[in-house]
């Protein structure tokens, strides 16, 4: 195993929401205490519902959010180590791709400016040679040069996160953080995307940290996967095994709710679900205590309650975060 | 641009264009000297000489008004500089920078704006001394503090935008963002606030030489001519007119470009519909087979026209039994919600059916007249959309929309009392499975979760025990788990009740998971109907079979993904002959050439040929 190109270690992110002008600020823990390391050409997958803080992981990663504890290494270096600067080098090494392309892009610029801008940023280059990096990027996302003269609003919504995509190539990253990337895209387009993004890591030796609320796409796109439930990590480990067969009561229950287009195995997921106790999930404000999952865990007990799961490893690189492992394992041996 | 060429705009600018080389070209224009006293013409009428008349010391009106052009425009676009310059650059601060620079500019702004601006201007005209433009500097400061609210104000919600985070994670300095992101995008609101600031500021600089504070002795002022006029009015009376009409004027004209340019500058929309070439008429479809008895909904050839008459539906044919879930399928662009709402009724203005019929439990609704269609569908039909807190207003409670719900529809058992209608409210609350519903009443949308919000539209769309639900996207905006409780949810409900559901749904899992039967549908046609077993086991069309192959299933990444190359084409260009042949793998060069009908079940010239992979 090489050593990781970036490794996020005990992460917390709080934010203080203000609540009026008198009230105390309340604090929302979106992130508590999160650890995972991501291989030179590797993805991991960030898996998790809305609130679950996938995406203020990434943007903690991109410097966007505020750690309140734990650090961020890159490259093993601290990437807070110079204060709130941050270095160029790190920019350049670490770029994001993010959900809703419309919004990803400055409206009054166009597809070329864009690019251009990032280049200029971070080597010198002008005039024939600025517009052969920009035509060369443009290519590698499958977009021809005369669409560098277009506005993000003549393009389609496949096209726009290619434009995402391209802007964060032409800086030459390491990393990218994708964040949603292809969620608001149809299904046709949406493998298209996927398909690019595989290649390009297969090309460049990408490093993605990909986040998205879809199992499937990150089975597909991923090596490894962590699952999140409101901001903690409760399990995590190859790809194949997680997906396969998965430990942790809530990745079971994430995997039974995905919906597979095939009636047959559809018919025997929905029945499995049918089955398992439902339920909301809590506010992010007020996590429950102990295991955040056990008012929604058919196998919580009291142990649940009163404390916090420790990670555990179940065979090989998995660590699954669960009092009630052994038991679940029986039970379904 | 369009807007700037129409007649009330090109009249603005053409007078304040004339302003503009009146005030520039003073000297050389104005007939007379505007300073020289002629007193044996004092108060003259218009005439050859004098083609406004004179004042009371005899000097020429229009040579005045000519001069006074300048002064105004000098003294407004100094105020309204001052104000962008300060206010603009601040608010960029405040806003961006957040904090205690935010705070701080905030409270000195509230504090400017406490202070009546006259009385500022007289303040500052008695610290810096007399003239015009230490008065319209005091103008420009109050201008500042309004320019400071809007920059702040569009600065934040600007902030917000990805694409300047994804600017900071390029590395782009602070200042660049500012100015060369985010600047442009809060022009907009700028220049229209800046072009009613400059009309206001021509009435401040009127008024304060009006009162004597503005324009010097030597400096010819409207405000100034209007004083004069005020005490030669009864020998005079045409003194008021002209300065009065061209500060009116000039006023109105900056006022109005200002409502013109905030039109003007609306986000274009993304697309200029062309007028549609007409595509020849597909060779009518086999008959399909006449609608089963049980058929509830039975749309037959619904073809929708937008205005252009480009067609959003062609010819779209498919029934819903009862009891049973259709699954209405396709990318975006394909005309799935055009279709539900057609049936709903809900087209957008200048959209209409342009023939076909729909016919809801045997009644025709194409052609009905509103109430009618409202009676009908209100009745026997309900609908969920996919975003469920913009389906709920937000300054209502949930009890009181069920409430307004239940009672819109009330006709059936009679008029309802207003405790009744809670309670059958909150009935409707525990039948989608919300806990404590009858608490849950007084909460507000916001108070709901997503899911929960769903739950209480479906309440809704249940009040008036429908026989046909719409589903449009129902749970694409939910969580997976909470997608998978409210489909749960729907068939649980389709099932107690009886009702017949239409899903539209891009996620072919969806339809795996809840429908009975599907229609695929392309370029605003229906390209394949089928069951869901049969259509998924062994597609018939290349466009259903590429959908299936497109979803991940949960291979590693060795595998490319199948894709469909292209994208929908845009209602006014479907192409000819087979609309999806251009993004076919399939298709010959014969299936250009003439539209396809759909036959018995499926529209492809070659499904008897094809042998297409399915997912099972």
């Amino acid at each position: 195993m090489s050593a990781p190109l970036l490794s996020v270690e005990n992460l917390s992110v709080d934010f203080h929401l203000k609540r009026g002008w008198l009230a105390r600020s309340l604090t929302l823990s979106a992130v508590r205490g999160v650890s995972f390391a991501i291989e030179p050409g590797r993805t991991f997958g960030l898996v998790g519902e809305s609130g679950s803080g996938k995406s203020t992981i990434g943007r903690a990663i991109l410097r966007l959010a505020e750690p309140s504890a734990g650090r961020i290494l890159f490259d093993g270096a601290d990437i807070a180590a110079g204060g709130r600067r941050t270095p160029l080098a790190y920019r350049r090494d670490v770029q994001v791709v993010f959900q809703d392309p419309l919004s990803s892009l400055n409206p009054r610029q166009s597809v070329g400016t864009t690019i251009a801008q990032a280049i200029r940023r971070h080597r010198r280059s002008s005039g024939a040679a600025l517009e052969k990096e920009i035509a060369g990027v443009l290519d590698s996302v499958g977009l021809a040069t005369w669409q560098a003269k277009r506005h993000p609003h003549e393009l389609s919504g496949g096209q726009r996160q290619r434009v995402a995509i391209a802007r964060a190539l032409a800086v030459r990253p390491r990393l990218i953080v994708c964040d949603e990337p292809v969620s608001a895209l149809d299904v046709s387009t949406q493998s298209q995307v996927i398909n690019l993004l595989v290649d390009l890591q297969r090309e460049r030796g990408l490093s993605y940290l990909f986040i998205a609320h879809n199992l499937d796409v990150v089975r597909h796109i991923s090596h490894s996967i962590g699952v999140l439930y409101l901001g903690r990590l409760v399990e995590v480990g190859p790809a194949a095994r997680v997906y396969g067969a998965p430990a942790h009561p809530y990745t079971r229950m994430l995997l039974a709710s995905t919906l597979v287009a095939d009636p047959r195995v559809q018919a025997e997921r929905s029945r499995a679900r049918r089955t398992l106790p439902r339920s909301e999930p809590p506010s992010p404000l007020a996590p429950p205590p102990g295991c955040a999952f056990h008012t929604r865990c058919a196998w919580a007990d009291e142990t649940c309650r009163g404390g916090a799961p420790a990670f555990c490893a179940r065979g090989g690189d998995r660590l699954v975060a669960c009092h009630r492992l052994e038991e679940i394992e029986r039970c379904a041996h | 641009m369009k807007r700037l060429l129409q007649p009330v705009p090109l009249v603005c600018l053409a007078w304040l264009a004339l302003l503009a080389a009146l005030a520039l070209g003073a000297g050389a224009i104005a007939p007379h000297d505007p300073h020289l006293p002629a007193i044996k013409h004092r108060l003259a009428s218009p005439g050859a000489l004098y083609w406004l008349g004179t004042d009371d010391l005899g000097r020429d009106t229009l040579s005045r008004l000519i001069f006074g052009a300048r002064t105004a425009l000098l003294a407004s676009f100094e105020s309204v500089g001052i104000g962008l310059a300060a206010g603009v650059s601040l608010g960029l601060a405040a806003g961006y920078l957040g904090g205690w620079w935010d705070r701080v500019a905030m409270r000195l702004a509230d504090v400017m704006q406490s202070i009546p601006a006259l009385l500022l201007a007289l303040a500052l005209i008695g610290v810096l001394g007399k003239g015009l433009a230490n008065a319209m500097v005091a103008v420009g400061v109050i201008f500042a503090v309004s320019f400071l609210r809007i920059t702040r104000a569009v600065v934040l919600a600007e902030r917000e935008q990805l694409y300047v985070d994804a600017a900071r994670v390029l590395g782009l300095r602070p200042f660049a963002i500012l100015l060369r992101q985010i600047l442009p995008n809060i022009a907009a609101p700028l220049i229209v606030q800046a072009s009613i600031a400059l009309g206001t500021a021509l009435l401040i600089e009127a008024m304060l030489s009006f009162l004597g504070v503005g324009a010097e002795s030597n400096e010819v002022s409207w405000g100034a001519m209007l004083d004069t006029a005020r005490q030669f009015q009864s020998q005079q009376p045409l003194l008021p007119v002209f300065p009065g009409l061209a500060i009116t004027f000039s006023v109105l004209a900056f006022n109005l470009l200002g409502d013109v340019l905030r039109d003007a500058m609306m986000p274009a929309g993304t697309a200029h519909p062309r007028a549609a070439t007409l595509a020849p008429a597909a060779p009518a479809d086999t008959p399909p087979p006449p609608a089963a008895e049980d058929a509830l909904l039975a749309v037959r050839d619904l073809t929708v026209a937008a205005p252009g008459g480009a067609e959003l539906l062609s010819g779209v044919s498919f029934h819903l039994r009862r009891g049973e879930t259709l699954g209405l399928v396709g990318e975006s662009g394909c005309g799935k919600s055009i279709t539900a709402a057609a049936i709903m009724g809900l087209l957008p203005a200048g959209v209409g059916v342009a023939s076909g019929s729909i016919r809801l439990g045997g009644a025709e609704l194409v052609g009905l007249p509103e109430s009618e269609l409202r009676r009908v569908r209100g009745k026997r039909a309900g609908m969920v959309f996919q975003e469920p807190v913009a389906a709920l207003s937000p300054v209502h409670t949930v009890g009181r929309q069920l409430v307004d719900a239940v009672r819109a529809h009330e006709g059936k058992t009679g008029r309802l009392s207003g405790r009744a209608a809670r309670e059958r409210a909150a009935e409707l609350l525990a039948m989608v499975g919300v806990p404590d519903p009858r608490r849950r009443l007084d909460d507000y949308p916001h108070q709901f979760s997503g899911g929960m919000a769903q739950r209480v539209v479906i309440a809704g769309a249940l009040a008036c025990e429908p026989e046909l639900l719409i589903a449009d996207e129902p749970t694409t905006a939910l969580d997976v788990t909470i997608q998978a409780q409210v489909l749960d949810l729907l068939m649980d409900l389709r099932e107690r009740l009886s009702m017949s559901v239409l899903l539209i749904t891009h996620d072919l899992g969806v339809v795996a998971d809840a429908c009975d039967r599907l229609a695929v549908m392309y370029a605003g046609q229906i390209v394949e109907t089928g069951t869901v077993e049969a259509a998924f086991a062994r597609p018939r069309h290349p466009y259903t079979a590429a959908l299936l192959a497109a979803m991940p299933r949960g291979e590693g990444s060795g595998t490319a993904l199948a894709t469909i190359p292209g994208r929908v084409p845009p209602a006014w260009d479907w192409p000819a002959g087979c609309r999806f042949h251009p993004r076919c793998a399939h298709a010959l060069p014969g299936c250009a050439a003439a539209p396809v009908a759909l036959a018995d079940g499926v529209r492809c010239r070659r499904s008897g040929e094809l042998h297409l992979q399915g997912t099972a």
